[in-house]
């Protein structure tokens, strides 16, 4: 491992999803409902960015609330690094297969065009800005407050037959879990590796095959997890769909309606420029 | 302090009887028996240890006790409650489990959240949930670690966290299934201290499924358990006295043990030693009058 991992920091520390980091910042005193509410709304305003003004206002935007957090940007853009090859590859296509506009450049049979380019830019700059915005959900709030936003945004849907508190308990079992099973694969990597099958010098195709040899003891692994932890809760009492009370009782006040309006205004603004 | 408890253990006396099987076996499936015919009580207070061969059952055994694996045959009585299905809330209630692997055990995103999960299932009001966590915090000297995730605690602190959620849902019974088994030296320094303390207040039954000498000797009572039978009932001392036994469980003497029955053997009489300090405080007399 290099990088990080040689700067004495582990899995855990590395995956940033699902992790709060606690400022006191207003955004992180607000309801979770707000939040899950302004992130759905975040994404309508993305859709609704189709000029250079709107994506200069949107990023204007992102970047104060962002910073009001006081969670320094370095951790927003870590949460957009790992897919960094993602966007590359969506700009290459736009770039590859859009037609229309003026040309901008010719190289041999082919041209590269102005419309190409933009929308490109604009996918990148809309990917980019979703992950790193959404990220703020995540530092903002800790899992058990943002399960509770969850349920009471679900809640209407329970004369449906839709449960909120199954829905959000495998959220909350998946988010814990994840950086545990990273570190267990990265375990079984080094494992393999230490008997002569490292993954990195092997070809495309051996690699194809390790990972299939990685997937099985990951999966069982996974499964004794799962198994410990229902025992775990089990013995705690844990009953599904059983009455609960809850410690952290969501208060929903004024700033939590005037960031929900801040998404309906900038809604508006990138719309009409 | 433990007379002042006595009765404090969903209401059971000390002495009074809160964990009885009669005729308990359990398999999975007729061509898979684990256990078979348990028969023992544990009375209010007592710390009782279960040791035995990996594979034997003792983990099995436990998870019988609050239905977390249901007996095929015999019947089970915690807290003078019969275990069944219109039971199994309560009993589950007065027994506190917590478990090897202390990462698999961890529900809460952070230490708060995990103690929380326990006293939210037994519908607290927010006073007495802030109360409880609070006290069990401190008591376990996990207060600053609150807001910390499981990824940045060390397998101790996993551990007493894991405690913490357990005692804060006030159990009377106890048990601790291999769990120091995953410890470096200090942390089961630690939990056995943690095991002591609880034994002394005198409001928990304890048991605790160990392989460690040191565990076993601080308890009062031995279940030897072996291809799925209980092969033997009895104190500490005389599972250390009796080498066939230790052997059958896979199990050795604690080490001042073993050198006070060497020195027994070369006519140095001593008595039974309770750890290497009391070993030496006999032995040094004789260094004394040379």
């Amino acid at each position: 491992m290099t990088g990080l991992a040689e700067r004495g920091m582990t899995m855990n520390e590395r995956l940033l999803l699902g992790r709060s980091i606690e400022t006191g910042s207003w955004v992180h005193k607000l309801d979770a409902r707000s939040k899950i509410t302004g992130m759905l709304l975040y994404v309508v305003v993305i859709l609704l960015s189709r000029s250079w003004m709107a994506m200069a206002l949107l990023a204007v935007f992102s970047v104060v609330v962002m910073a009001s957090t006081r969670i320094p940007l370095k951790y927003f853009l870590k949460a957009a690094k790992p897919l960094r090859y993602l966007m590359l590859f969506i700009f290459i296509v736009q770039v590859v297969s859009v037609k229309e506009g003026a040309v901008w450049l010719s190289i041999g049979s082919w041209d590269l065009y102005e419309d190409g380019l933009r929308l490109g830019a604009f996918s990148v700059i809309r990917m980019f800005f979703l992950i790193t915005f959404s990220a703020l959900l995540t530092f903002t709030t800790t899992p058990g407050k943002l399960n509770q936003g969850l349920e009471g945004i679900l809640s209407p849907f329970k004369r449906f037959g839709l449960s909120p508190d199954r829905i959000t308990l495998m959220i909350d079992i998946s988010l814990r879990f994840i950086p545990t099973i990273l570190d267990e694969s990265q375990i079984i990597m080094k494992a393999q590796a230490s008997r002569g099958a490292d993954l990195k010098e092997l070809p495309l195709k051996e690699k194809g095959r390790m990972l299939v040899s990685l997937l099985v003891p990951v999966i069982a692994s996974a499964f004794r997890r799962a198994q410990d932890l229902v025992y775990s809760m089990e013995a705690r009492g844990f009953r599904m769909d059983a009455p609960r009370s809850r410690y952290h009782r969501p208060i929903w006040g004024g700033a939590d309606t005037v960031f929900i309006l801040m998404f309906v205004v900038m809604g508006v603004a990138v719309a009409w420029l | 302090m433990k007379e002042a408890h006595e009765e404090q253990a969903n209401g059971a006396k000390a002495g009074q009887v809160v964990i009885e099987l009669e005729g308990v076996s359990f398999g999975y499936g007729p061509e898979h028996p684990i256990l078979q015919d348990i028969s023992f009580t544990i009375p209010q207070g007592q710390w009782v240890s279960v040791v035995g061969p990996n594979g034997c059952g003792k983990s099995s055994l436990v998870k019988l006790f609050n239905a977390l694996l249901p007996a095929g045959a015999g019947e089970i009585t915690v807290c003078g409650m019969k275990l069944e299905e219109a039971s199994i809330g309560p009993i589950r209630q007065s027994i506190g489990m917590i478990f090897q692997n202390p990462d698999n055990q961890f529900v809460g995103a952070t230490v708060e959240e995990d103690i929380l999960f326990g006293l939210e299932g037994l519908c607290l009001s927010h006073e007495e949930m802030e109360n409880r966590l609070q006290i069990y915090s401190e008591r376990l000297g996990i207060a600053h670690l609150l807001a910390k995730h499981p990824g940045e605690l060390s397998g101790g602190q996993k551990q007493r966290v894991a405690i913490a959620s357990i005692l804060a849902m006030e159990p009377g019974i106890v048990i601790f299934d291999e769990a120091s088994s995953m410890l470096d030296e200090g942390s089961r320094d630690e939990l056995l201290s943690i095991l002591k303390g609880m034994h002394a207040e005198g409001r928990y039954t304890l048991l605790m499924i160990t392989h460690d000498a040191d565990e076993i000797l601080a308890s009062e009572r031995v279940l030897a358990l072996h291809g799925g039978s209980l092969a033997a009932d009895v104190t500490p001392a005389e599972l250390f006295r009796n080498e066939e036994l230790l052997e059958r469980c896979h199990l050795r003497a604690p080490y001042a043990w073993r050198l006070a029955g060497e020195l027994e053997e070369r006519g140095i009489q001593v008595d039974v030693p309770g750890s290497e300090k009391e070993l030496i405080e006999t032995l040094w007399p004789y260094n004394y009058s040379k």
